[in-house]
């Protein structure tokens, strides 16, 4: 096998079997559809117009291509939206670096030769970011082509393999006929993700949103940066964004339809699931700086009459945040509430335990509890989760550690 | 009283509200070089070259809307444009144009820097490198943000030359008369004149304004959508710097070339300019003044060209990355703020003569850069139904033709 660089390839004069010059290569296809890495045929300009000249008719590529056969058996080429062509497509445009976490820029792309039975096997390995491509790209033509190599190759690459690139396309129908789905993406950590689609343009950072699984979008969409996040939902049509919104924290998603223009958030409450609509809805009620502002109304609350295994059993069904489940609260027969039982005590007792002697009293506050307030009340009390009560004790919600670091970061 | 102020302040919020990225592009415009330039046009000509303001303008105003345009429709960078359309190639030899020319602004900005603390008796020696080291490290701390709306109320500086043009009692007829007359066809063989007329050009429809405006537009996210709000934008700064450098020009034609003072060779002579004004204080009125020019100016340019720079080639870019995340980034903006301050610690170095040089060459540049502007504007594939009007190509491509023709006559009559 030999490695071959997309931009020696291209521009190559392409000779057929009888040894005739035909042309020279103006693009390199590949056909996700049949195969996520092979070439599938060469572009050559020709005297009679473009024709597609098969991977499989290769015989060797370089600075020359020679093929198997004759020229007459290259079809006419047609454009189409199906093909990935490495140079419009790939060349110069910003991808994802799944593994570096980061939007780079392509400088060159790697493909390698494999000789198989009578042909070539092309396919691509690696795009390549650094100062070899770019070097190349700069002098090629310029200085002689050994001279090049021996040049390039004291340059230490710096190449993603391929499987770690994430193509960027806004076309939507594209992006299913060339199969971007994002998946190296989609399992990087919500947080490294929304770094990611900061530095993309708004259309990719749409494509993107508009492409990734739902959980893993309202994810991302909570650590991206206010303004970019409310572009964002903006972009989106109002179904995939209620389908979004729909899977965010129901404090998270309040305080993103509130920055929204009001018939943009009406659009997408309208288009949201009624149990989430209703949720949001009444978090949307209090003032966003405010203690209910803040809250999400996903927690664990058992009886207090209960047991241990009453309260496991209450985590079991919990569908809510992690940071949620740090506090299990009890609640009186009034629904009043009477105590808190840290997770750790839980986790520590026997399953028989009665929660009331594991409880602790529970630290709460009034709906309209000011931000700052909220703060010194975990400062003081050195909280995980604090407790919202209603007028009349009743638990409305929980606002949790990592909600008043977030508000703190954000004070301004 | 305390009403008037309330009002007043709500008013001033309102306005700084509604100043987008044009106002600001526009505002930094009139930057040392600017300044320098259209002095040294109304000292040395009079009258003469107001002919130029208003195609300057025409030229402005399509330059900076096709710039805007192509922020708000493509949402990307000029640079990431030229780089995608263009190729590897190409966007090196843009990129290491920019940086060159790039980097005669910055030493303009520290010239006017200099020049202006000059006139307080200030060693350019002490207060040069302290300015630089200033500015580096405002932007770098992202204190700048905060501190941009400062600079931009005291570019109400602007208004004194407004002010001081009327008060010189200027011949209006004159003026007026020159403004919409045809250049006197001598110009062509007059080298001085040439220099100056591309210096006027290069300092109006500077290329790095191009850059820096598209990102701006980019960076607010400026979507085709809202763009028309954003076009007046545009052509309301256009129109406000080149009102501006009118009144410079007449200003000075009227002070300076009326008394035979042809030449500008410091600060202090241009500052003559506002004595009508402010008397004696002029020289106060006018350091200050270019003081906060340069300095607005020196704070955008070497990070813009950075970020222009990092993005067209494809390395790390952001204040937001860490310094061994982003080694070009950073050290590109670095060297040339201490490269750009250092050069004006030679001594006896011409600081005006400079600052214009640097324009002239702007000028030079131009073509080359609105050529690339022009293909992109007019690709349909990018731009969809937002490409170029028939009247917005050929005002273009008549400025890219005429700034060629100008270079080209510019170098024959040099001798």
């Amino acid at each position: 096998m030999s490695l071959v660089a997309l931009s020696e390839l291209l521009g190559a004069t392409v000779r057929d079997a009888s040894g005739t010059v035909r042309g020279r290569v103006r693009e390199v296809a590949v056909a996700p559809q049949e195969h996520p890495t092979r070439i599938a045929f060469l572009i050559v300009n020709t005297t009679d117009g473009e024709r597609m000249l098969p991977s499989a008719s290769l015989k060797s590529c370089g600075a020359t291509v020679r093929a198997i056969g004759d020229a007459s058996a290259w079809e006419k080429y047609t454009a189409s939206d199906g093909v990935l062509l490495l140079k419009r497509d790939l060349l110069d445009q910003q991808i994802i670096d799944v593994h570096g976490r980061k939007v780079v820029r392509v400088n060159d792309v790697e493909l390698d030769s494999t000789p198989v039975n009578s042909h070539l096997a092309l396919s691509v390995i690696a795009v390549d970011v650094g100062a070899r491509g770019a070097i190349r790209r700069l002098t090629q033509g310029l200085v002689p082509a050994f001279t090049m190599r021996a040049l390039l190759e004291r340059i230490p690459p710096r190449v993603i393999p391929w499987q770690y690139v994430d193509l960027l396309e806004t076309d939507p129908s594209r992006r299913v006929k060339l199969k971007i789905v994002y998946e190296g993406l989609s399992k990087l950590h919500p947080a490294d993700i929304a770094d990611i689609v900061e530095d993309l343009p708004a259309a990719e950072r749409e494509a993107v949103f508009e492409t990734i699984d739902e959980e893993v979008a309202a994810e991302a969409l909570e650590e991206l940066d206010p303004k970019v996040r409310v572009s964002v939902v903006e972009s989106l049509d109002s179904d995939r964004a209620a389908d979004i919104v729909e899977e965010m924290d129901p404090d998270a998603a309040a305080d993103l339809l509130e920055k929204l223009p009001e018939h943009r958030s009406g659009q997408i409450l309208k288009e949201m699931q009624p149990e989430e609509r209703n949720e949001v809805t009444q978090l949307l009620e209090f003032g966003e700086r405010t203690a209910a502002g803040r809250m999400t109304t996903e927690f664990v609350s058992v009886a207090d009459g209960g047991t241990v295994s009453d309260a496991i059993d209450a985590l079991k069904q919990f569908e809510g945040s992690r940071e949620a489940v740090a506090t299990i609260y009890l609640y009186s027969a009034a629904y009043a509430i009477t105590g808190a039982v840290p997770l750790v005590k839980i986790a520590v007792s026997t399953p028989s335990t009665p929660l009331a002697e594991l409880r602790e009293d529970a630290i709460t506050c009034a709906p309209d509890t000011p931000d700052d307030e909220v703060a010194g009340l975990f400062d003081k009390y050195n909280l995980v989760t604090l407790a919202v009560v209603d007028e009349h004790e009743r638990l409305a919600g929980i606002i949790t550690a990592d909600d008043v670091i977030t508000m703190l970061r954000h004070a301004d | 009283m305390k009403s008037f102020l309330k009002s007043w302040k709500a008013r001033l919020v309102l306005l700084l509200a509604v100043i987008g990225p044009g106002f600001i592009t526009a505002n930094v415009d009139n930057d040392a070089g600017g300044i320098f330039t259209y002095s040294q046009a109304g000292a040395q000509f009079g009258y003469t070259l107001l002919w130029t303001m208003i195609p300057i303008t025409i030229a402005l105003i399509v330059v900076q809307e096709m710039s805007a345009r192509l922020g708000a429709v493509t949402g990307k960078g000029l640079s990431d444009l030229i780089r995608e359309e263009f190729g590897f190639r190409l966007t090196f030899i843009v990129m290491v144009t920019l940086v060159i020319t790039n980097f005669g602004n910055i030493v303009a900005e520290f010239a006017g820097v200099a020049s202006s603390l000059e006139l307080f008796g200030w060693s350019k020696y002490i207060v040069v490198p302290v300015c630089a080291f200033v500015v580096w490290a405002l932007v770098v701390r992202g204190t700048y943000t905060s501190i941009e709306k400062i600079f931009l109320t005291a570019s109400a500086f602007y208004v004194c030359y407004i002010v001081a043009g009327v008060l010189a009692h200027p011949d209006w007829k004159a003026a007026a008369f020159a403004t919409v007359t045809r250049p006197e066809a001598a110009g062509i063989r007059n080298y001085g004149y040439l220099f100056t007329v591309v210096g006027l050009v290069g300092t109006t429809i500077a290329p790095w304004m191009q850059f820096y405006l598209q990102a701006s537009i980019v960076e607010k996210g400026i979507t085709a959508r809202q763009y028309r709000a954003s076009r007046w934008d545009v052509i309301v700064g256009c129109i406000f710097t080149d009102v501006v450098a009118w009144f410079i020009i007449v200003a000075c034609a009227a002070t300076l070339y009326a008394n035979r003072h042809h030449d500008i060779a410091s600060a202090a002579d241009a500052a003559q300019a506002l004595r009508p004004l402010a008397g004696d204080y002029a020289y106060l009125l006018f350091a200050a003044g270019l003081f906060n020019a340069s300095i607005f100016a020196a704070s955008i340019l070497p990070i813009s060209t950075a970020y222009a720079v990092c993005e067209g080639l494809g390395f790390e870019s952001g204040l937001d990355k860490k310094f061994h995340e982003a080694p070009v980034f950073y050290w590109l903006y670095t060297v040339l703020i201490v490269m750009g301050a250092g050069v004006l610690l030679v001594p006896r170095i011409p600081l005006v003569y400079v600052s214009v040089l640097s324009q002239v060459a702007n000028g030079v540049v131009l073509p080359l850069v609105l050529v690339f502007m022009l293909l992109l504007a007019n690709d349909r594939e990018l731009m969809n139904e937002h490409t170029n009007s028939r009247g917005f190509n050929i005002v273009a491509w008549t400025t890219v033709v005429a700034m060629i023709v100008l270079t080209a006559l510019m170098l024959i009559t040099h001798r």
